[in-house]
């Protein structure tokens, strides 16, 4: 009785404390494409992603109806930083879905033309609000309507104490005037949040890992992955010592999710729980190591501060730089790549399930083999054309004037160098039978029948990486290598393993491609996900290295091409390979009978 | 003639093309030009490569041979053919033959697009030697020293290592075009088209603000053609939105996602 009461009360008092228009919502993914090249557009940096940002505890007053219900605590603001511009999941904040719509596109703006980064919030904000309607006077108009339905939900300066109502007074004005109110008057406590502008600086997080803790297990047992879009903020810490005492406490008792005790006690999965919904209600989320795998996981990103970074150069006999974004500099010696021959694969023959497609290919490679072709009515050749001779006579003067066959061999002049990602994300299921590296098994072997066909001369490899000291490159096939049983069993006994260093694979598939004497060279990279690794090459760094690698393969006269399954491409491929230089495949299932196609269209 | 009329125009200036000199190139060209070297100009689309040389040519006074040149262009194309017609065989002059004779300026637009054979041709005409040898008749043409050769390509989406040779490209004068600064393209706009100086602006605005986007979203960025364009549709009395779309957008991608996206920078530029 007492539950049932509480949950009343809680819908109640939600739905009079909301302030919200759920049938107006707009969500993030509706909008991300005009959002990401409008930020482009005006100025902001090419590499960040566009992703879905925390809420942030904005620490104003609250109405007492929001006090009663415990909402409004958190407000979706908008920032850029290193990683990404992140913008609210959904903005449901105004009865129109035009006008929330408009609130994300004049964030993107105003994330992309931040003049004043330096400058304290109050006048960052103004400065960067009059630049975009400076130089952009047609968001002027959409700016006038935020502000207005903005102001209409802001507390009224008469209920508000004098100093605050002030500040308000303050806040209201440079909004509509932005650039002319150069002091925000003080009060006791933050001011309530303006969505039109960006966040405030946030606070420096803890003390991250090392780069030597040692791997967790990866557990074998499925589990159900619920994938969260939202980036949470996050520290790492330590885990709680075993030898702690055990401590009792009725959970009532807690009164914030971020107090973090250093106690230990048993995790207790609740099957009713939602993960999402926990991490919503917490502001920042520690995260320890421990030894225990978990039945139900949430996957999400975390803003957590990288690892603390070692650029010790490496030894080893293939040693290669890797690409800092941040200070601009090829930092020399920072990976050691190192070839790994399987030879004790089975050789083995064209798996069953694989011979119809094999007889598909042949026919469509077919017309890719070289074949003389001849040329009719040209100026000039060996052979005679007798059609156009016999029109000229028959028109007399200022007839026809190609009376010759050319006969022209089409010459395919190719080397191919297929790179596949073998990193662990590669176990990842797709259907009940199947997971990513079957697909990309099979991938591996129909493109080597389809290579055969054309009679191009190409190299299979694949890579994975543990840290910058531990690049693998698997050896399925080098360029000297005849197609064969062997071959075969070693793209049989492919297995995933740890990550995706793939800057450093790159760059040494370049350099073996570039041993080749072939007019046109092709790079062709398979892969599923972003480029990351378990130290601090992950998101902007990984892309960027990634990039520079490319443009390195690229003025080296190579040609590189990029596959992926991955639905999220379209954040950030575009920028490693620029816009033509990949493709997407939508569904995992079809990438051995297209990755063929697709080589032979991108060689025709 | 059939075979070579696609490939090369042949332009005697009458009044001097209008170009507004982004750096030294003018004096630089001329300088080439006296002394007797071949240029190479790069640069992306549409920022005004061979409204320059038509300048020039103008203004040097040398009739102008434009070839555009394409992945089927050989040599033959260049030096010229034997042809047939009522009266038997005869011998026809490509447009490279023609400029090497009558001493002008033979320009080869895209140069890297032509088939390998043709850039053989140029190896004997851009070094000091300036000859042009004709297999096919037995001459061996010396050119006049107001012959010029000038050739162009575009490094956005073309490779020069695979047609050029090394030693050729080096001794060519090269000249790297870019897109002008905001306030010349304005005064540009504002010297090819009616429209007023806000709207120019305006027009440079959102072409600088697409042009931030081309590595990502686009094959090619905007060149300052397609502002003019846009600024002639504008100033005969087209909406600037409208004229933004069919002159800009819709030029630039085929991806509708892409010309939504790009529409929304123009609404930002200009309003609803």
């Amino acid at each position: 009785m007492e539950e049932r009461i509480g949950i009343l009360w809680h819908r109640l008092i939600n739905r009079i404390a909301d302030r919200r228009y759920p049938a107006a919502a707009v969500e993030l993914d509706s909008v991300s494409r005009p959002v990401a090249l409008l930020f482009r557009a005006l100025g902001g940096d090419h590499g960040v992603a566009l992703q879905a940002g925390d809420q942030t505890v904005h620490g104003a007053r609250r109405t007492l109806r929001a006090r009663l219900a415990g909402t409004d605590r958190k407000v979706d603001l908008a920032w850029v930083d290193a990683q990404a511009l992140r913008l609210p999941l959904t903005i449901d904040r105004f009865a129109e879905p035009s006008l929330n719509r408009e609130l994300y596109l004049w964030l993107a703006a105003l994330c992309a033309h931040d003049v004043g980064p330096h400058l304290p919030w109050f006048t960052r904000n103004q400065v960067a609000a009059a630049a975009v309607i400076r130089d952009f006077p047609g968001l002027a108009a959409s700016y006038r309507r935020l502000v207005e339905v903005s102001i209409a939900q802001r507390p009224g300066p008469e209920t508000l104490a004098p100093n605050e109502a002030r500040r308000e007074l303050a806040i209201r004005e440079a909004l509509h005037r932005p650039g002319t109110v150069a002091e925000l008057p003080a009060a006791r406590r933050p001011p309530h949040p303006v969505v039109l502008w960006l966040r405030p600086e946030a606070r420096q997080s803890v003390a991250p890992y090392s780069d030597n803790t040692p791997e967790p297990s990866v557990s074998q047992e499925t589990s159900t992955v619920r994938v969260d879009k939202k980036r949470r903020r996050a520290e790492y810490t330590e885990a709680p010592e075993r030898s702690g005492g055990l401590l009792l406490f009725r959970p009532e008792s807690v009164f914030s999710w971020t107090e973090y005790a250093k106690v230990e006690h048993e995790i207790q999965e609740n099957e009713d729980e939602d993960p999402t919904q926990v991490a919503d209600d917490l502001d920042t989320i520690s995260i320890a190591r421990d030894q225990r795998s978990i039945a139900k996981k949430l996957r999400m990103e975390l803003d957590l501060r990288p690892a603390e970074e070692d650029h010790a150069p490496v030894q080893g006999d293939v040693i290669l730089p890797e690409w800092d974004y941040r200070t601009r500099t090829l930092k020399p010696d920072q990976c050691r790549v190192t070839a790994q021959p399987i030879d004790d694969a089975q050789p083995c023959g064209l798996p069953e399930h694989l011979k119809r497609s094999q007889r598909r290919l042949k026919k469509q490679f077919e017309a890719l083999t070289p074949v003389r072709q001849r040329l009719k009515g040209q100026p000039e050749a060996n052979e005679i054309d007798l059609d156009p001779y016999i029109r000229h006579r028959a028109h007399g003067r200022g007839g026809e004037s190609r009376f010759y066959i050319d006969m022209r061999k089409r010459e395919r002049d190719l080397a191919c160098l297929l790179l596949a990602d073998l990193s662990l994300s590669t176990e990842a299921s797709i259907d009940a039978e199947r997971r990513v590296i079957d697909v990309i098994r099979d991938s591996l072997f129909l493109f080597s029948e389809a290579m055969s066909l054309t009679k191009d001369r190409f190299a299979l490899y694949g890579f994975s990486s543990k840290r910058r000291a531990d690049v693998r490159l698997h050896t399925f096939k080098g360029f000297g290598e005849p197609y064969n049983a062997t071959v075969r069993g070693r793209i049989n006994a492919i297995a995933p393993a740890y990550y995706t260093r793939m800057g450093a694979a790159i760059r040494r598939a370049a350099d073996i491609l570039a041993g080749q004497s072939s007019r046109e060279r092709l790079l062709l990279l398979l892969t599923d996900g972003k480029p990351n690794d378990a130290d601090h090459y992950e998101g902007r760094y990984g892309v960027e290295d990634t990039r520079n690698a490319l443009q390195a393969a690229r003025r080296r006269g190579l040609r590189p091409f990029c596959v992926t399954i991955d639905q999220e491409a379209h954040e950030y491929l575009p920028h490693i390979f620029g816009k033509n230089n990949f493709t997407i495949i939508r569904k995992p299932s079809e990438l051995p009978s297209r990755l063929p196609l697709l080589y032979g269209q991108l060689t025709r | 003639m059939h075979a070579t009329s696609s490939a090369s125009a042949l332009r005697l200036p009458d009044q001097l093309p209008q170009y507004t000199p982004t750096s030294d190139e003018v004096e630089l060209f001329e300088l080439a030009y006296r002394s007797r070297l071949p240029v190479l100009i790069k640069g992306p689309t549409g920022c005004g490569k061979t409204r320059f040389v038509e300048h020039m040519a103008a203004r040097l006074e040398r009739p102008l041979y434009t070839v555009s040149c394409h992945d089927d262009l050989s040599a033959a194309d260049l030096v010229g053919r034997h042809l047939i017609d009522a009266t038997g065989t005869y011998w026809a002059d490509g447009p490279l033959t023609q400029a090497v004779r009558h001493g002008g300026i033979c320009y080869l637009d895209e140069v890297v697009e032509a088939r390998k054979d043709t850039t053989v041709v140029l190896h004997a005409l851009s070094d000091d030697r300036r000859i042009l040898p004709i297999d096919r008749t037995g001459e061996l043409l010396e050119a006049p020293p107001d012959f010029m050769l000038v050739v162009s390509y575009n490094p956005g989406y073309q490779q020069l290592l695979k047609g050029l040779k090394p030693s050729t490209r080096q001794r060519f004068i090269s000249l790297a075009f870019d897109f002008p600064e905001p306030e010349l393209e304005i005064e540009i706009v504002l010297s090819e088209s009616s429209v007023d100086r806000d709207t120019a602006k305006r027009l440079v605005n959102l072409t600088r603000a697409i042009r931030n986007t081309a590595e990502h979203d686009l094959d090619e960025a905007p060149g300052t053609r397609l502002v003019v364009d846009a600024a002639k549709l504008i100033a005969g009395g087209c909406p600037p939105r409208a004229a933004c779309r069919a002159a800009m957008v819709e030029c630039l991608s085929d991806d509708p996602e892409i010309t939504a996206a790009l529409m929304e920078v123009v609404t930002a530029v200009f309003g609803n």
